[in-house]
């Protein structure tokens, strides 16, 4: 009785520690997350009638209503971010994991390679990166004017050249954002066992065999998490063509009720389709059972 | 014997051919960031030469010279947007850093009551982008009557759910045997979190400052949302606004040495602590 007692208190104390220690990241959440979340699900759902003191008035689903029958620029935004995200990212799936398997080799500078692939996610999604990718009104596209020469674009001539600045534009924009995802592969790759491969090796297994066969299969679960990462991470990016939309539909044209209802759908959406993806990829993916 | 040596001759075949396929790649993610030091160097004439240079043939220092003293002629000396950075995200990594462990820690070690749902409400919170809740945020800074001044910048981005996320796995990795025998020795519970918890779990949080940093350091969304006075703007705010209004094309050189400066801290940052980040993103990555 009397130890049963003593537990108790120690599991209450350490209840009150614990607490203590959350104190202030909870203080944090709740004001800075979670009352906006529902703040925001109301704003959607109503209109403001006076901007001093913010009062608001339930309008229903007429915001909602406004953004599929009235507004000519968000369906079709919305329609080509989604078809962007859906091929941009395994392009950069492929991408990433080509170069984390060659950067995975044994040689020289290996380090080097490897800071250097990651070095373009330090620049994030800011300003900056606007500025170099060259969206800004003002500067010339550096994307653009690099990687093609201009004698090569008129040898091409006018059907096929902007058909190839497109792509070779889409690609340096996939590299750029593929450090993290080349990481994540990194990781992926060094955990699968050497002794499979020496085993495949005595067996005489190809290279090619291998990685069909070893590599792919033990590494699709990163694969899956690389999945989610990349489309999540192009649907939040705010070079995003819509995200831009939605935020000047609320800071420059102060439509904050439209531009909350608009969040919502965005991310709704977005979100269904992250699921739809991880469902259908992790009935694919290999599980390995104990390793994991 | 002649086999062998045929075999490590095609080894090293094999190799410069990868190193020179992956100096090329490198070219490519590499490329545009030699074209933005460059830009930065570039005198105004150089800028506008057709067809565009993207290495620079006559480097000067006039933009950095040009950005100082017709800034400094201005309003705001373009030091103030400097500092300002600086400080806003400076403090605000550090502080993250130490609620987000501390509140790691108690939930990981000390498991309260409820520990699942808030860990369920971090998971939630992963998969929102930030744009949704920007309203209600502006809201909440202007009830606590934040806006416009540095606690602006800051607190909001203190309790980042992210940074909770990574911090949690790296501390359910901890042994609680060491914790245990802290506390069998007479540590107060502060003691173990700040003495044993904190050196132990240095990879993740010197991975979080990195960044935290990076993304405090980029983020020009807040500051257009919070900051009123042009005393109080961030660099990348400032940078927007030397990009855009009028006389763009005779800053263009400026605005290339603007984007530069702007960009050295993150890389820097990333130098110092470039080990560890690479460490634990590996581990991570696996973990969740």
């Amino acid at each position: 009785m009397k130890g049963r007692k003593l537990h108790m208190t120690i599991n209450r104390r350490r209840g009150i520690e614990a607490f203590i220690f959350l104190f202030p990241w909870l203080i944090g959440i709740c004001l800075f997350f979670i009352y906006p979340i529902f703040v925001s699900v109301r704003l959607s759902f109503s209109e403001i009638t006076k901007f001093k003191g913010f009062i608001m008035e339930w309008v229903g689903l007429s915001n909602y209503n406004y953004i599929f029958l009235y507004d000519t620029k968000f369906v079709p935004t919305f329609l080509q971010v989604m078809a962007d995200t859906l091929l941009n990212t395994p392009i950069s799936l492929v991408f990433s994991l080509l170069i984390a398997i060659l950067i995975n080799r044994p040689m020289k500078a290996r380090g080097f390679f490897r800071t250097v692939f990651f070095i373009p996610v330090l620049l994030g999604s800011g300003y900056v990166m606007k500025q170099l990718l060259g969206m800004g009104a003002d500067t010339t596209s550096i994307t653009q004017g690099i990687m093609v020469p201009e004698q090569m674009l008129d040898l091409l001539g006018p059907t096929f050249s902007p058909i190839v600045q497109s792509v070779l534009d889409r690609i340096t924009i996939v590299f750029w954002k593929s450090g993290v995802q080349i990481v994540l592969f990194l990781a992926g790759l060094q955990g699968i066992s050497s002794s499979l491969y020496e085993a495949a090796k005595v067996d005489g297994a190809t290279q090619w065999e291998m990685f069909w066969k070893i590599t792919l299969p033990l590494i699709s679960p990163v694969i899956l998490l690389n999945f989610v990462y990349t489309m999540v991470s192009f649907f939040t990016d705010s070079n995003n063509a819509l995200v831009d939309y939605i935020v000047t539909q609320i800071f420059t044209n102060q439509q904050f009720e439209y531009g909350a209802a608009m969040s919502w759908v965005y991310f709704i959406f977005s979100f269904t389709i992250c699921m739809v993806v991880i469902a259908i990829l992790r009935k694919r993916t290999y599980n390995m059972g104990d390793r994991a | 014997m002649k086999a062998i040596i045929l075999r490590r001759k095609k080894i090293k075949f094999g190799q410069i051919l990868l190193i020179l396929l992956l100096g090329a790649l490198v070219c490519f993610t590499g490329l545009p960031l030699v074209a933005m030091v460059c830009r930065a160097l570039m005198s105004t004439e150089e800028l506008y030469i057709y067809p565009p240079r993207i290495i620079c043939h006559n480097p000067t220092m006039q933009n950095f010279s040009d950005l100082l003293t017709s800034l400094n002629a201005s309003v705001v000396p373009f030091t103030r947007y400097v500092f300002n950075s600086i400080f806003t995200t400076v403090v605000t990594v550090v502080l993250s850093i130490l609620v987000c462990s501390l509140g790691a820690y108690g939930l990981t070690k000390h498991k309260p009551a409820g520990a699942d749902a808030i860990f369920a409400v971090v998971l939630a919170a992963l998969m929102f982008s930030t744009h949704v809740t920007q309203i209600p945020n502006y809201l909440v800074v202007n009830k606590l009557g934040l806006v416009n001044s540095y606690l602006a910048l800051i607190i909001p981005k203190i309790a980042v759910a992210y940074n909770f996320f990574l911090v949690k796995q790296f501390c359910e990795q901890l042994p609680d045997s060491i914790l245990e025998a802290a506390r069998i020795d007479g540590c107060s519970e502060l003691g173990i979190f700040w003495k044993i918890a904190m050196p132990l779990l240095k990879p993740a949080w010197s991975t979080l400052a990195v960044f935290s940093f990076v993304n405090n350091w980029n983020d020009y969304f807040s500051p257009l949302i919070f900051i009123r006075s042009d005393a109080l703007k961030t660099l990348p705010l400032a940078l927007q606004t030397l990009a855009g209004g009028a006389g763009v094309v005779a800053r263009a050189g400026t605005v290339g040495a603007a984007t530069l400066i702007t960009t050295l801290p993150a890389i820097i940052v990333f130098a110092i602590f470039r080990g560890k980040v690479m460490e634990t993103m590996t581990y991570s990555g696996i973990k969740s």
